[in-house]
């Protein structure tokens, strides 16, 4: 940790984890909890965010077995208790912003309720009650959109973009039928539209990430990442400079 | 349906099948079964079990990169997937994961190999780098140390090396062939409070160390005539420790 406060030469740090299963009716994950509480003792960060999902589930005799991988929660009012209730919590644990994301899910036809209605309605339903935020993926958008034949920018419009905080931008591949949010390689340039679509309505946001998993970076290369970085800036002065 | 048996069903539907019903135990009717039934068949689903195993590879090559590069194709594929198919590579904390996975591979080779050697050294040096940062020797023992007994250190190894371990290290860093697997012995100890965490066992210790597959007390240790200097050495170094609870 020493080494990365050194790297980043005192800017400010804000957190983003995959590990919380917040949305898992069995239980949240303690040990992330308490890696939070002694991250932040340590290096307090000016917000942070988990992805809307669950990977943990209950095993035989009580104990918990993990997913192997996040899944999507059923828009449900159950859902939207249990998880709004632990976002609560987690604010007022902090005492900072606290950010939910939406994700890339494959399977559809989850079950849900009509009041809740789908994954966003779900999301927006958590924050109303909890007081927390969300970090919108414009990428999961993108692949939500082509995987299960959904208009990207009706799907923006449903979010409560005043309460958008940090945005996220990736780049992904096709599988199989499916494009999946990979991050490994350039941003689509669907999801530059959307970038551009969204940051003038959101007037909340904070930052925008692009994101690459580290085994990809390498093989893309400095220049290519600097060049979706020099993108990103870009379209965040031209909209959020003022 | 009840939010915590949808997510267990499904859960349990994208882990790796174990043979058993996987909506047992958990309140479903019929028509629910038949939507979880329908979801399972789905193309989306499919590809999320996928995007699971692929996840769990990853995870599992992490853990074990060491010894499961040194392992040939035919070797390493078969046992990724007995891994990940009993439901290895779900959990995203690695030292949590990377000690049982070690066992697993052991189990699976050869013995003695420099496969199996491998794998135990990088298990060894796992457990002791883990508890390093925070050990601290115990102190001097007292002249007699009534009734307490000695037992192996939980994040110690003794690893035998069928060859020169340099010989065999440096091949494995260079990529070059390894020797053959020779019946002179080297064994080597990994423990969390020696320099590099590694040294050369002598064969005191190493006969300590196989004394010490239960816990002894520490003067039936003296009486069987192990030297009390190797005794304190390995303690120092966190190779042996305590038990509590003594026996005599």
């Amino acid at each position: 940790m020493e080494q990365a406060r050194e790297a980043c030469l005192g800017l400010p740090i804000v957190v983003h984890g995959v590990e919380l299963s917040i949305g898992s009716a069995h239980s949240w994950n303690g040990a992330y909890i308490d890696m939070l509480d002694t991250f932040q003792a340590r290096w307090p960060f000016l917000w942070h965010s988990e992805h809307l999902g669950y990977q943990t589930i209950s095993g035989e005799n009580g104990a918990t077995l993990e997913t192997g991988v996040p899944l999507p929660v059923p828009a449900t009012k159950e859902a939207v208790q249990i998880i709004a209730e632990r976002s609560a919590v987690i604010v007022k644990r902090y005492g900072v912003p606290f950010l939910l994301e939406n994700p890339a899910y494959y399977i559809a036809d989850l079950p849900s309720d009509p009041e809740i209605g789908d994954d966003i309605g779900l999301l927006g339903a958590i924050m109303e009650r909890s007081g927390c935020f969300q970090l919108l993926d414009l990428h999961n958008v993108y692949c939500n959109a082509i995987n299960h034949r959904q208009d990207p920018l009706a799907i923006v419009d449903r979010v409560s973009l005043n309460r958008v905080m940090e945005i996220h931008v990736a780049g992904g591949s096709s599988h199989d039928g499916f494009w999946m949010d990979a991050h490994n390689g350039s941003v689509p340039e669907p999801v530059w539209e959307l970038l551009e679509y969204t940051l003038p309505r959101a007037r909340n946001v904070s930052g925008v990430v692009f994101e690459m998993l580290d085994e990809f970076a390498p093989r893309f290369g400095v220049a290519a990442i600097t060049k979706e970085l020099e993108r990103a800036r870009n379209i965040w002065n031209r909209h959020k400079r003022d | 349906m009840a939010l915590s048996d949808f997510q267990t069903a499904l859960g349990r539907l994208v882990r790796a099948p174990d043979g058993r019903d996987p909506f047992r135990s958990l309140c479903l009717d019929e028509r629910e079964r038949s939507c979880l039934e329908r979801l399972s068949q789905s193309a989306g689903f499919r590809f999320t079990v996928d995007v699971q195993r692929s996840w769990c590879v990853g995870r599992t090559m992490n853990a074990g990169t060491l010894t499961l590069s040194i392992l040939s194709d035919g070797v390493r594929r078969p046992l990724l997937e007995a891994w990940t198919n009993c439901g290895g590579g779900t959990s995203s904390f690695f030292a949590a994961e990377a000690d049982a996975l070690f066992d697993f591979i052991a189990a699976r080779l050869h013995d003695p190999s420099h496969e199996l050697t491998v794998c135990r050294f990088e298990q060894a040096t796992l457990r002791a780098s883990e508890k390093a940062a925070v050990f601290i020797p115990p102190k001097p023992i007292e002249p007699d140390a009534p009734g307490r007994a000695l037992r192996r250190g939980p994040y110690a190894g003794m690893v035998l090396f069928h060859g020169d371990p340099g010989v065999i290290l440096d091949a494995l860093a260079t990529g070059k062939p390894l020797p053959p697997v020779s019946h002179e012995v080297s064994p080597i100890l990994l423990s969390p409070g020696l320099d590099r965490l590694w040294r050369p066992a002598s064969a005191i210790e190493v006969g300590l160390w196989n004394r010490l597959s239960a816990p002894s007390p520490f003067p039936a240790l003296l009486r069987e005539g192990f030297p009390r200097d190797a005794i304190e050495s390995m303690l120092r170094a966190g190779a042996l420790e305590f038990v509590d609870n003594g026996l005599e």
